[in-house]
């Protein structure tokens, strides 16, 4: 079997009925995508199969051979961040962060495929996402302002190349 | 104040949304073994038997662990703060909660691990098990601890946690009303996305690395050690990068049995749990049972409060003892009462032990004085915030266990809550302050617990 996963192209071992989730983790070792239950409830493995928002933990391999994979290791780099990603660490979306790669699939194809800045349509789309810290608002806040294409100046949000830590203390 | 208020950079924010930040699960390390538990099906039981060399004997089964190989087996979270030790790292003989670890594996890969823990032989002799914490002190009650169904280790060997200030028989004789409530929370379960899960590699010096999802890395460093019986240098415990926690991640869940297993087995293990696990097994915030009786005067003072509460801790006490201490310290809210009787109680059931959540023992006696303010204002007919500002903390008031205010802020707080709700105040509520009691709100029931801030 083959999968193309972030435009790389891997030859896969796994046997057919393997989860694509464990196959991205444990074959791969992709971790981006994350094991939060392993039942299809938290989508905090959710990544894009040919540009949809998939469970990879519900995903047997061989129902995706041939398929083009996107995880959040493909959305961007630290470098040069795609638009969801910037929102997302401008309107601090992120705590944990466990849930965030599963989040930011979700709304990278809910933004791809048109979606707008309204508030109820964006829940709807990240309807099966759980997340324990943040109480969902500021997740809502940064997907609708992806949507609405959102400019944003990270020199005061993010570290790296886009400013250096000045707080102190917090690693 | 150059941070609040101010947008700052989140130091792993970019980590976060481009998939950089290493998780203990994502820690790669070639060769690792997968764990398993054998977990307690019974809330309450003998075990009559424990046989594992059906699974020692599986090809690709590298350890197996049971309360044998623990070399001290039972230790507790907070001994070192005089508080007992109750529970084993490993049941031994009995099980207390559905869910308990008995023996552990450590195999080539997760469904060996699974298929190993089900060949391990054991046989219980089921007891009836105690799941209502109200049930604990009945004379027919299942008995869970040789020493009883409550926790015996307050100070001076006290059964309680017990607070009298005042005079609590005058109080409820000079009562108008007496307002009664009972309280029950339930548990919750803290549920972070990332499970509990550890990873150990035992290295060619003879230490152990340990990769933890704990939030309470030096804390959990000792209980490994005490367990182990180690000097902390055979132990470098890497942490620091936790999925969500909100205290579920204070207990010392994986670590030590992790060490264990490395021990035995000579590789590096990994242990990450089922959801279903998460949500059976591991430790929840507590189900509080609270019972509180006010005496009230019409024009809405409260002169005392008696008030019972049963903390049901589980089946071990873990920092029960603490979170109860703290629940009493503040079972009068962010008021005044200067006439207290408070007994507190330690019980354990057959549930999974309890621990912190986000301000344990207080957010449960918390939800009992305010929704209990609110149904005394409700009875006289008065004002809910009037007579929260009426009641509340000021410079020189004291605490139920003889704190005394210096900087409240209570008064400010419910006056800003008023504002933005749009509840109207009339004016000497408006205008009322933190400052020292004087004129009509010092009523002479307040007169002797005041002290002189300056004094402390």
């Amino acid at each position: 079997m083959n999968l193309t996963v972030n435009g790389v192209s891997h030859e896969i071992e796994s046997d057919l009925l393997t989860p694509l989730l464990d196959v991205l983790r444990e074959e791969l070792g992709i971790t981006g995508p994350k094991a939060g239950c392993h039942q299809g409830g938290c989508g905090a493995c959710t990544v894009l199969v040919d540009g949809e928002p998939r469970r990879s933990c519900l995903v047997p391999i061989a129902y995706v051979d041939g398929g083009e994979i996107t995880t959040v290791e493909g959305l961007g780099t630290p470098e040069e961040l795609s638009p969801v990603q910037q929102a997302f660490v401008h309107h601090y979306a992120a705590q944990c962060g466990y849930c965030t790669s599963g989040m930011m699939l979700a709304a990278q194809a809910y933004v791809a495929g048109g979606g707008t800045h309204d508030t109820e349509a964006i829940q709807e789309a990240l309807g099966g996402h759980v997340c324990r810290c943040t109480g969902y608002s500021k997740i809502v806040e940064a997907v609708a302002a992806a949507a609405r294409g959102d400019e944003f100046d990270l020199t005061e949000t993010a570290v790296g190349k886009y400013t250096t830590m000045t707080t102190g203390g917090a690693e | 104040m150059k941070v609040v208020g101010a947008r700052i950079p989140r130091y792993d924010g970019v980590a976060h949304v481009t998939g950089r930040t290493t998780y203990v699960d994502d820690v790669r390390i070639p060769g690792t073994l997968w764990a398993k538990a054998l977990r307690s099906p019974h809330h309450h039981a003998g075990i009559t038997k424990l046989d594992t060399r059906p699974a020692e004997e599986m090809p690709g089964v590298h350890a197996v662990i049971t309360w044998e190989d623990v070399p001290h087996l039972v230790y507790g979270h907070l001994e070192a703060l005089g508080i007992p030790a109750d529970e084993p790292l490993l049941a031994k003989d009995e099980v207390r909660y559905k869910g308990q670890p008995i023996a552990l594996v450590a195999a080539e890969n997760e469904e060996l691990a699974v298929e190993a823990v089900s060949r391990i032989e054991i046989e219980f002799e089921e007891r009836p098990a105690l799941l209502d914490v109200r049930k604990a002190f009945d004379e027919d009650a299942p008995e869970i601890h040789k020493e009883g169904n409550w926790y015996r280790h307050f100070e001076n060997e006290m059964d309680r946690r017990q607070i009298r200030k005042g005079d609590i028989a005058k109080a409820f004789e000079q009562a108008d009303t007496i307002v009664q409530g009972v309280y029950r929370p339930a548990a919750i379960e803290h549920a972070p996305l990332e499970t509990q899960v550890c990873q150990v590699v035992p290295e060619a010096n003879g230490r152990l690395t340990i990769y933890s999802c704990t939030q309470a890395l030096y804390f959990s460093m000792g209980v490994i050690a005490a367990h182990l019986q180690v000097p902390l240098n055979k132990l470098k415990v890497v942490g620091g990068t936790t999925g969500g926690g909100f205290g579920g991640k204070v207990d010392t869940a994986t670590e030590t049995m992790c060490c264990l297993l490395a021990m035995k087995s000579g590789k590096p293990v990994k242990w990450r749990w089922t959801r279903e696990e998460e949500f059976l097994c591991s430790s929840t915030r507590a189900p509080w049972h609270m019972e509180i009786a006010d005496a009230v005067t019409k024009d809405g003072w409260i002169l005392g409060r008696k008030m019972l509460t049963l903390h049901d801790a589980g089946a071990y006490s873990r920092f029960s003892p603490y979170g109860l201490t703290k629940h009493s310290f503040h079972h009068t809210g962010a008021y005044t009462i200067p006439n207290l009787e408070f007994d507190g109680y330690v019980v354990y059931t057959n549930r999974v032990p309890t621990t912190a959540m986000r301000g344990f023992g207080v957010t449960s006696v918390s939800f009992a004085t305010e929704t209990h303010m609110s149904r005394v204002a409700d009875v006289l007919g008065v004002d809910p915030i009037e007579i929260r500002l009426k009641n509340a903390n000021r410079i020189g008031d004291t605490s139920p266990n003889g704190i005394v205010y210096t900087d409240p802020s209570t008064v400010s707080t419910i006056q800003t809550i008023a504002e933005a709700i749009g509840h109207e105040l009339p004016a000497d509520y408006r205008t009322m302050t933190s400052e020292p009691r004087s004129g009509e709100w010092l009523p002479e029931h307040l007169v002797a617990q005041t002290a002189n801030p300056e004094d402390h």
